[in-house]
């Protein structure tokens, strides 16, 4: 079961490590120059369902990193026992973080792509369309960056609003 | 015939929630549309860094307006899969119950937008006055409407009340009892068929393409329901089956919601039968200088919309280094509704919306 | 009887059917939302004291502000606000609302957005000029159906 799996995947692919917990949730570290290709061989093997692709901030290591979470829709397919994730996961530089779009395999990953560029700043090529989702405004440090200080922010623009006069009557 | 260019924006009498669509026409048909969220972005999970494990929980309710408790659930069970913490027998079967009851009231209130949008006025006020007997049951279990603070990490807060077990089973008797007037008038009814066959068809194939979880991919006959596939709480110590339709359109989806509420009072009933006694609480650590080991999770529960997943990393301190929800209404508003409504008329995007039961907040955080 | 006295009983039935035909508009702002199905269905009836949601902003003059108010929405209040005609009135709803009213000096930020970049942290300079004003009007969220 996992360990087919397992097997498979350090044959086809040579460094990578995985981690396999009790529970269930693989954990695979790669390089970014094979994790298109590492995506592609799990949607074959059997993992249809991108369930998130999120962003971590690790500022100490100069370093973005990456998470694709993959689900299989039908259990007992290729694996018995519980059900597996998997958690690919993979680094990206801090200075000028670039990535490729998974688009052309799993076709939900859009929006939360275009929300990971508008949050952290991370470009995506080849994206159709990376315009802002959810903010309105411009900031220089992209919002969910560590070294985004909320306070301040807040401080300094809600707070520079000048009070308005209300007429008496 | 020219192209116009149309806001379906947040004051509309067909919206439920603060969410956009902006649409490009021509004449009364849809070339395009593109869906405008961010109208609720409070940035939470930027907002969860600054607080400790334990000051989260209030933040966490108010993603989710409408189902608060599956929210509570999903944080707690990662904080519990993070800190290695145990929960006991007696507090598993006393979510369970709480959650099938805050499913139950999310289909209502689902209900009641959706029968409003359609015209069906008497229908939706039954819909919310239901619901709000169940807000009764939880107001007094603890202590507030809407955002109850209940699930704790390691159990639940408080045990049931004497005498509660008796309401909720004469609330839901009360509730049953009303369902062959809700069939009647609008289940089974001509106009209900006539407006929601065949709109926004989706096929069983583009539903797993776009990512769809929840009713949306069972009303196209998978049926694929976290409870089922990895139980968490008690729902493996109850025989229930999971409620399936074929067609994958509007009403088909209502057809599931209508059938999953019916399936949870069942749900509740034997599982007030079969719960043991004991403590529901196992002590955690002082909860205000708490730091929990390094290491990452994800958690995912069966929300009434459908998966919604947390994806939690700490770095040891005593407060979280990322939150990151996997809501279930992000797929369903931003990508299955912009799909659905190429080449459908003005006046069925509302039909759609709601019938995808897209909640705003959930999309923005 | 001067003219003052006049004008006031003059004004008097108007003032009244003002205070109990108030329309609401259909405007869903924030999280509070979920209390106002509840108000306006059959359980706590608000049309028994005349409120009921209406279509569209010209024909409201009662706008709830349920919650808190971020960027992008507060362009969209100002327009649908400017379209309501005259008078009218705004009604502070529930209780995350009451938490962006607290002034900057009084608690310093000691709200749940503190940090919040995204939403504005005093409503009350939402709607400027000639207003009842709604602190006598505050709902929150367990206590609607009680007021008046």
């Amino acid at each position: 079961m996992n360990n087919s799996l397992r097997r498979k995947l350090e044959a086809t692919f040579k460094d990578i490590r995985i981690a396999i917990p009790e529970d269930g949730r693989i954990t695979v570290t790669a390089e970014n120059c094979s994790i298109l290709a590492i995506l592609r061989f799990l949607k074959d093997a059997g993992f249809e369902h991108l369930a998130l692709i999120s962003a971590v901030d690790y500022i100490e290591d100069n370093e973005f990193e990456l998470c694709y979470i993959l689900t299989c829709y039908m259990q007992g397919r290729d694996f018995e026992g519980k059900d597996l994730h998997i958690i690919l996961k993979t680094r990206i530089s801090r200075e000028d973080p670039n990535f490729q779009t998974a688009i052309g395999i799993y076709p939900n990953a859009e929006p939360y792509e275009r929300e990971i560029h508008e949050l952290f700043g991370i470009k995506f090529e080849e994206h159709p369309r990376l315009t802002p989702l959810l903010l309105e405004r411009k900031y220089e440090i992209p919002p969910f960056r560590k070294d985004f200080d909320t306070r301040k922010y807040v401080n300094d623009l809600f707070d520079n609003i000048p009070p308005v006069e209300i007429e008496e009557k | 015939m020219r192209e116009l260019e149309l806001y379906f924006g947040p004051q509309h009498l067909g919206m439920v929630g603060n969410f956009s669509i902006t649409l490009k026409v021509e004449g009364d048909r849809i070339l395009e549309a593109a869906a405008n969220p961010g109208y609720l972005h409070r940035g939470f999970e930027k907002l969860m860094e600054y607080r400790t494990w334990i000051q989260n929980f209030p933040m966490v309710c108010r993603i989710n307006v409408v189902e608060p408790d599956s929210m509570e659930m999903v944080y707690a069970m990662a904080v519990e899969k993070l800190a290695q913490i145990e929960v006991p027998e007696r507090a598993h079967f006393v979510r369970s119950i709480y959650l099938e009851l805050a499913r139950v009231g999310s289909h209502l209130f689902g209900l009641w937008a959706y029968a409003n949008m359609l015209g069906f006025d008497t229908v939706a006020q039954w819909a919310m006055y239901h619901r709000d007997l169940i807000l009764d049951l939880f107001e007094e279990l603890t202590g507030g409407r809407v955002y109850h603070i209940y699930i704790w990490p390691g159990g639940v807060r408080r045990d049931f009340p004497p005498g509660f077990k008796d309401k909720i089973v004469n609330t839901l008797h009360s509730i049953g009892a009303c369902v062959p007037d809700y069939d009647s008038t609008f289940f089974n009814n001509r106009l209900f068929y006539e407006r929601a066959r065949s709109i926004g068809q989706l096929t069983q194939e583009q539903a797993k393409q776009w990512g769809a979880t929840g009713q949306t991919l069972r009303a196209t006959g998978m049926p694929y329901d976290v409870r089922k596939v990895e139980p968490y709480a008690a729902y493996d110590k109850v025989d229930w089956d999971v409620p399936v339709r074929e067609d994958g359109d509007a009403y088909s989806r209502v057809w599931v919601i209508r059938d999953e509420m019916i399936e949870s009072v069942h749900m509740i009933f034997k599982l007030l039968d079969v719960m043991p006694e004991g403590s529901v609480y196992n002590r955690i650590p002082n909860p205000f200088k708490w730091k929990i080991p390094k290491g990452q999770a994800y958690v995912r529960c069966e929300s009434s919309r459908g998966e919604l997943g947390l994806y939690m990393v700490s770095n040891g301190g005593d407060k979280p280094y990322r939150v990151h929800f996997r809501t279930p209404s992000y797929p369903n508003g931003l990508i299955i509704l912009e799909k659905l409504l190429k080449n459908a008329s003005i006046a069925d995007v509302g039909n759609i919306m709601i019938s995808l039961y897209v909640v705003a907040p959930e999309i923005d955080r | 009887m001067d003219r003052n006295q006049i004008t006031k009983w003059i004004k008097a039935p108007a003032k009244m059917a003002n205070k109990y035909s108030l329309h609401a508009i259909y405007f869903c702002t924030g999280c509070g939302i979920i209390e106002v199905p509840p108000v306006i269905t059959a359980r706590w009836d608000a049309e028994r004291f005349g409120v009921i949601p209406v279509a569209t902003p010209r024909q409201a003059n009662l706008f709830l502000i349920t919650g808190y108010v971020s960027v992008k929405t507060l362009r969209a209040i100002i327009r649908t606000y400017e379209q309501m005609p005259e008078p009218k009135y705004t009604v502070g709803f529930g209780s995350t609302h009451l938490w962006t009213l607290i002034d900057k000096d009084m608690a310093n930020g000691y709200i749940r957005y503190r940090e919040n970049y995204n939403s504005y942290r005093r409503n009350q300079e939402l709607v400027l000029g000639e207003l009842e004003w709604p602190p006598l009007f505050l709902v929150s969220d367990e206590s609607q159906g009680n007021e008046q």
